[in-house]
């Protein structure tokens, strides 16, 4: 096959909003061709989900197609009719989307589901649709795909629901699909078998592929080609082999720079720990409480073990890394330590021992201080900025000499924001900025330890860099400790001096930063977490070496 | 606040509500100075008189000029539906949050009990107490306070639980900010704009409902220039004179109406996120 498969050609795209126009799209121009697989990398509101449903036809009601061509083997997308393009969809165009759970319908089969597919686009008959079904999903690594077919969505994993969705989609021998983000919402290890699903199947069929994602590193390692857009505009378009080894554009090394690189340590000088500043001796916390009818004919109710018998101690100024998939107990194992959740066990500081969240004090709660995942939830809506940071002031003092105003602007200025935020409401603010705040008033408190609840997972990676630069500017200043959660290996390698593991409630291993850059990790569940994650595919002497067949 | 007065009167709906409400409060407050005739001037000649220069609104069965009882009778009506709607509306958020907040027992105790009011629809809920406690405007408006009382906790614990679950109440309790802190500076300025709303709508219905009961000779009682009751006593005059229930009628669907559009305007208006764009 010669010449492009789907050629983007000076394309130009409006949203109408009131008023005014957004300019969403501007002249992107990128050709994909047979076998290839394009990155189209962006942060959120670059316009890379605009661009994959202005080529799947479906656009929003205010979008406006100010110019440009999309073609599909030569054939021009936008003239085509709304026939011909439900004939498209599905058989030579497909989409993979990022939540399989909203992409499968819940009151269907997945047997129902892949073969209507077939049925509409191959022509076969409902009988001769079930088996290729069959078939197909064992072709994606489902196990026992002919059970597989009679179960409904909700039984299945969210990997599982995406390795259907994927086995739909190549069903028809696609010419291009369009991944929007497919890993997403997976955990670590079902997103990097996702991955090596993705790269066999397009060994066997040859499909071209333009694969949209926020994750550089994860896009370097998958693609071939790397296409970068700021803002609507596409900035720069390079091999996946070079584009981190030498970017070209400005924004692109912005970008670079930012993804959290193991290799890069942003941390040093481990902490002098004489005495420990936190114990935590068998920490356990359950969900789920025995209901009404349950304690009645005394029947054992089903609690949820979401931590078991944790015990770790942390050191003053040292920065613990916590890391685990979705439902390993990382978050609960913050909110026991602030006394938003009932557990069991101990918890040792200063001194005091306490054994439920009534017996945390004063001190304790000053001492204690939590940044949590979105900004939006942790700021109260309804109150402006500089009420939110009077607050901790209020109720644990201010500085001798300084007045409530001053020491208000004074954190402001800490965490880099103009004083004249403090008027303002949270909604005025970008997420970086809320959390910024959120940030500011922890620390207004004046703790020792700071538990980070996944504090970057909501924002873009030039962002998040610039948060965590910040927090370690206000440990070398302050001199507080971290307790960082979060599900990026390579963020937690940065920066923590040790790295607590976690799985499904058990604390599988502690390891130290600098023995695991060394001697790898001990564990096999930190192992596979390790092989796991999309490491930047960094620069080597011969890249045209490692460039994909295009 | 005045940012999202400005919002309020941006919006169409929001102004014509508030032209319509400012004009019943000049009513309210006025009416009975502003009315032409004396509100309970009898006079045989000039009975049945339709609407025309002398009478603006025309006249009723016993000569009095209606243009001055709907004057006049605009402050029991709307001052009693206004009071009615506010007594459930506080007794309501006040119960709301305290179930959304305390949760357990009391709120299982609490919410069945509404349910078993809710059962009963509120027109016959509040006829069975103005029946039980006898026939006045006051008890016209107690019986609307209870039969409006399950709705308002409904949705104020709703919406208070949503909030409770929110990042800012737990942030709140690892501070260490007290339970009254967190229940009325946290949570109630965030559950306070869909209350408001739901009560200015319901103004609406507790007017229409105080009109019923005073229809069906249960609220204010004659001579008493009530909307509802003028409406009721029209009736059997409506082929000779159908102005006479046309008129406080109207000003009822008035009314109605201006809340109504207020309300809808303050849902808007009180969304802080809907000033952006």
């Amino acid at each position: 096959m010669t010449g492009p498969v789907l050629e983007i050609e000076r394309y130009t795209l409006d949203y109408q909003t009131g008023r005014s126009t957004l300019r969403v799209l501007d002249d992107i121009s990128l050709d994909i061709s047979a076998g290839e697989v394009v990155g189209l990398v962006g942060e959120s509101g670059s316009g890379k989900s605009s661009l994959a449903w202005a080529i799947m036809r479906h656009l929003a009601g205010n979008a406006r197609e100010r110019g440009g061509q999309l073609r599909l083997d030569g054939e021009d997308l936008r003239g085509l009719s709304s026939s011909r393009l439900q004939a498209l969809r599905g058989s030579r165009l497909a989409m993979i989307f990022q939540d399989p759970s909203a992409a499968l319908n819940p009151t269907l089969s997945i047997g129902e589901q892949v073969a209507e597919v077939l049925v509409r686009h191959q022509g076969l008959s409902l009988r001769e649709a079930w088996a290729r079904g069959v078939a197909l999903l064992g072709g994606v690594e489902l196990k026992s795909p002919e059970a597989m077919m009679r179960r409904y969505p909700h039984e299945l994993s969210g990997g599982e629901k995406q390795r259907v969705l994927i086995s739909t989609a190549f069903a028809c021998r696609p010419r291009c699909l369009i991944f929007d983000e497919p890993t997403t919402a997976l955990d670590v290890i079902s997103a990097a078998q996702i991955l090596a699903l993705f790269t066999r199947l397009r060994e066997e069929t040859g499909v071209s592929a333009l694969y949209i994602s926020h994750d550089l590193a994860l896009v370097s390692r998958v693609a071939d080609r790397v296409a970068i857009l700021e803002r609507g505009r596409l900035v720069e378009s390079a091999p996946a082999a070079t584009i981190f080894s030498a970017p070209a554009h400005e924004y692109t090394r912005r970008l670079v720079s930012a993804v959290p690189d193991p290799a890069r340590r942003l941390i040093d000088q481990p902490p002098a720990s004489a005495t420990a500043l936190l114990e935590i001796h068998k920490l356990g916390v359950s969900y789920g409480r025995p209901g009404f009818v349950d304690r009645l004919f005394g029947r054992a109710s089903e609690t949820t073990q979401a931590l078991r018998e944790l015990t770790m101690t942390l050191s003053p100024a040292e920065v613990v890394g916590v890391v685990g998939e979705s439902g390993s107990g990382k978050s609960s194992l913050a909110k026991a330590l602030v006394g938003l959740t009932p557990f069991a066990g101990e918890i040792r500081f200063e001194g005091r021992v306490l054994s439920n969240a009534a017996g945390m004090n004063r001190a304790y709660r000053r001492q204690v201080q939590m940044v949590f995942q979105h900004p939006d939830a942790s700021l109260n809506p309804r109150q402006r900025i500089g009420e939110q940071l009077a607050r901790p002031l209020r109720l644990y003092g201010l500085a001798p000499g300084e007045s409530e105003k001053h020491a208000v602007a004074r954190w402001l200025e800490e965490v880099r924001l103009p004083a004249e935020f403090a008027s303002r409401y949270p909604h005025e603010l970008s997420g970086g900025q809320k959390q910024r705040v959120a940030i500011a008033r922890a620390f207004a408190a004046r703790p020792a330890l700071v538990i980070c609840d996944e504090i970057t997972a909501a924002l873009d990676v030039s962002v998040q860099a610039t948060v965590i630069e910040l927090l370690l500017e206000l440990r070398k200043r302050h001199g507080t400790a971290y307790l960082f959660i979060t599900h990026d290996l390579n963020l937690v390698r940065q920066i923590a001096h040790r790295i607590a593991v976690m799985y499904r409630g058990d604390l599988v291993e502690m390891i130290d930063a600098a023995t695991l850059d060394a001697r790898g990790a001990s564990h096999p569940y930190t192992r596979a977490l390790l092989e796991a994650v999309p490491r930047p595919l960094r620069g080597h002497p011969a890249p045209s070496s490692l460039q994909g067949t295009p | 606040m005045p940012d999202s007065l400005k919002r309020l009167l941006r919006s169409p709906q929001g102004m014509i509500g508030a032209v319509i409400l400012l004009a019943c409060l000049v009513l309210v407050l006025l009416g009975p100075w502003l009315a032409p005739y004396d509100h309970q001037a009898l006079s045989i000649t000039e009975r049945y008189r339709p609407p025309g220069a002398e009478h603006w609104l025309g006249t009723d069965q016993l000569g009095r000029d209606i243009a001055s009882r709907i004057l006049v009778g605009a402050r029991a009506t709307i001052l009693l539906s206004l009071l009615a709607t506010g007594l459930a509306m506080l007794i309501g958020a006040m119960l709301g949050t305290a179930c959304a907040y305390l949760g357990g027992r009391f709120d299982e105790v609490m919410m069945r009990t509404m349910d078993a009011l809710m059962s009963i629809p509120s027109l016959l809920f509040a006829l069975l107490i103005v029946s039980t406690l006898g026939k006045s405007g006051m008890n016209a408006v107690l019986a609307i306070t209870v039969s409006f009382i399950p709705g308002m906790v409904r949705i104020a614990r709703s919406v208070a639980l949503a909030q409770r679950r929110q990042d800012y109440v737990g942030a709140a309790i690892a501070r260490g900010e007290s339970s009254l802190w967190i229940v009325s500076r946290e949570l109630l300025p965030n559950i306070a704009a869909p209350i408001i709303v739901e009560a200015t709508i319901r103004v609406a219905f507790a007017i229409m409902l105080f009109a019923t009961l005073s229809f069906l000779g249960l609220g204010a009682q004659p001579p008493a220039p009530e909307w509802g009751l003028m409406v009721a006593e029209a009736r059997g005059y409506f082929f000779q004179a159908p102005w006479m229930m046309l008129m406080p009628g109207l000003a009822i669907a008035l009314v109605a109406i201006g809340f109504n559009l207020l309300g809808d305007g303050l849902r808007d208006a009180l969304n802080p996120r809907s000033g952006e764009r």
